[in-house]
């Protein structure tokens, strides 16, 4: 039972933090993997914002803010080349430039930063749930992530704008057909991803820290999070998300870290190869 | 999502049409084997100027093994459009598996590295295998292929009883022979890069060749006209696995010791990438102006440390944003256009 408590914490930290990277994905056809380091640098301004004295929560406001501003830059600036090719060259130069911004990235938070590290403390003992004694960080880190999904699934659901979102992923050219300008959602949808990525930081400082050499396993557990549930869908991120981060609990309980990460692995290789389009997958 | 490879809009990223004007120039030998001849000669020449430098011959040495890679990586993604992001991983089953048969099993240093090199060569062929077979695309063969190296180096963790885990392993075998000398390995690594050349310049003069272009050009019009795309694609992984695995376990007997950063991802894949990148995918000496460039510019900005990534990244993204087809193919092109047509450069298209 406390494994699959601590598979869901794992989980519901895996799929949010997919869900920036599908979105992304499945709306614009961009691999960014500079995903993880967008997370990093976010978290990075926390704290050193709460290194010059600010409280934790205003810092949280301004890693969250940085977020949104570099998905917003990378959008006006590297992905403008992209937008101009279709399809599978598309994906293919969003990956190879998203690598390299990833490079500076990482190569500059290394060389000035190398020992930050961002940890938040939340205060109290542990709390009982379901007579599993839980950390309290876990506990408000896995509440904020269930907020957030809430407020996606309505955002897409319910309201015109996240409509016009979800109807650009399912069709291009019949959302620019009925008026909508895929570029802004695109736009929008960046600064989304920027946000939801310096949220995945800061609600896993919680857990564990985070420091400037996280960004490449961000980056990679986002994707292969992303490819199981299926490219640009964000239920199946919950889901494969959910999946993934129980079975690395259970498998690292009773067999040893470094195979549970194989299995992990290996489950993640056999769904790509047995359903490409993921366990939730729009698009073939 | 499309299978198809490059796009009629926009630059293709994978190979350009260029090395049809150089199969159409001439199958014949000596028009291969006078340019690999006199880049063996160039790069024979090496240690009369740095030999007596430990340092630097290390760092030559490392700069043929790398030049090793980006061929075998170039014959599969530069020729049969598969994106293997497990150049490192290969090389690595190739390295550690030789090091291991030798130092713990007792095989002969030669055995050891024709069993791993066999291994690594099945890997990458099954692989490939798999990937043809559930038709995933360029991306989806990267991302598997990710996964591969993600295990692979979980593994290298994992067993630290056998590969000594983070900390790396000395390898016994061959210490006291012509492999740790300070020049010999140079030439033993030479002679695979040119070995490498003179195979990759005889299948693109082959039907393989033919059918590599073929198939990487549009794939439908190439199953239409009766190419095994399937068959082919396998043979390419084959091809450059092989080659992988054949330089990673040489350099590891030449180096003495491996640790889980000598074939990483990082360190590994994404270089030969830029290099390739660099050079000209898909072309013949492309790999080797890459490796050879590379391999001074990184000696050069040693000193930087860690803002050396920051420059790997800016050049990554100038090179596939302005130089798509390669940095050295398109000096080439311009000073064909200013000189006329060169045959000295005919073999960079």
């Amino acid at each position: 039972m406390a494994n699959i408590l601590d598979g869901l914490v794992l989980g519901l930290q895996f799929g949010l933090l997919a869900t920036g990277l599908t979105l992304v994905y499945g709306l614009g056809g961009v691999l960014n993997l500079a995903y993880g380091q967008m997370a990093v640098t976010s978290a990075m301004m926390v704290t050193l914002a709460m290194d010059a004295g600010v409280p934790a929560l205003p810092a949280a406001g301004i890693g969250l803010l940085g977020g949104g501003l570099l998905g917003l830059f990378l959008d006006q600036t590297i992905l403008r080349p992209v937008y101009r090719l279709h399809d599978e060259p598309r994906v293919l130069l969003s990956l190879l430039l998203t690598l390299g911004v990833s490079f500076i990235v990482d190569g500059f938070l290394i060389w000035r930063y190398p020992l930050k590290a961002l940890t938040l403390h939340i205060a109290g003992g542990a709390v009982e749930i379901l007579g599993v004694p839980m950390r309290r960080g876990s506990l408000v880190a896995s509440a904020i992530t269930l907020i957030t999904f809430a407020g996606l699934f309505v955002f897409l659901q319910r309201t015109t704008l996240g409509r016009a979102v979800r109807s650009v992923i399912e069709d291009e050219e019949g959302a620019r057909l009925v008026g909508i300008y895929p570029d802004r959602m695109l736009r929008l949808i960046l600064v989304l991803s920027g946000v939801l990525a310096a949220l995945v930081a800061i609600t896993r400082s919680m857990v564990t820290p985070v420091n400037t050499t996280s960004g490449l396993s961000i980056t990679v557990f986002a994707l292969i999070v992303t490819v199981v549930g299926g490219l640009g869908s964000v239920a199946g991120a919950l889901l494969a998300g959910m999946i993934l981060g129980i079975v690395s609990v259970v498998a690292a309980d009773f067999i040893g870290s470094y195979i549970s990460l194989i299995i992990l692995l290996v489950a993640a290789a056999v769904t790509i190869l047995i359903r490409p389009a993921g366990l939730l997958g729009v698009k073939e | 999502m499309s299978g198809r490879l490059s796009s009629e809009s926009g630059p293709s990223l994978i190979g350009g049409s260029g090395d049809l004007v150089e199969a159409r120039s001439s199958r014949s030998l000596p028009v291969l084997l006078i340019p690999i001849g006199v880049v063996g000669a160039a790069l024979a020449l090496v240690p009369l100027w740095i030999g007596d430098s430990r340092v630097l011959m290390g760092v030559a040495v490392l700069g043929l093994a790398f030049a090793c890679y980006a061929i075998g990586f170039n014959v599969i993604f530069g020729s049969t459009g598969q994106l293997f992001l497990c150049v490192g991983a290969l090389a690595g089953i190739g390295g550690y598996g030789a090091a291991i048969l030798a130092d713990r099993v007792g095989l002969p240093i030669t055995v050891s590295i024709l069993v791993a090199t066999l291994t690594a060569t099945f890997t990458g062929g099954l692989l490939s295998f798999v990937a043809v077979r559930r038709s995933l695309g360029v991306i989806f063969t990267g991302i598997v292929t990710l996964i591969f190296t993600l295990s692979f180096d979980a593994l290298l963790l994992g067993l630290s009883g056998l590969t000594g885990g983070d900390t790396g392993r000395l390898i016994d075998s061959g210490a006291d022979t012509f492999l740790r000398d300070q020049i010999a390995p140079y030439y033993l690594m030479l002679a695979l890069v040119l070995i490498f050349l003179l195979i990759h310049g005889l299948l693109q003069r082959s039907h393989i060749g033919w059918a590599f272009r073929a198939l990487r050009d549009n794939e439908v019009a190439a199953e239409l006209a009766g190419v095994d795309v399937a068959r082919y694609r396998v043979y390419g992984a084959l091809i450059g696995a092989a080659m992988l695995g054949l330089a990673g376990s040489t350099y590891a007997f030449t180096e003495g010791r491996l640790s889980p950063t000598t074939y990483g991802f990082g360190q590994v894949d994404v270089v030969v990438l830029v290099m390739l990148a660099f050079g000209g995918i898909g072309t013949l000496f492309g790999p080797i102006a890459g490796a050879v460039t590379f391999t001074i510019v990184d000696e050069i900005l040693i000193e930087f440390g860690q803002l050396r990534q920051v420059a790997y990244g800016i050049l990554i993204i100038v090179l596939f944003l302005r130089l798509p087809r390669g940095v050295i193919p398109t000096v080439a092109s311009l000073w064909r256009r200013v000189r006329g047509r060169c045959l000295g450069f005919q073999v960079f298209r």
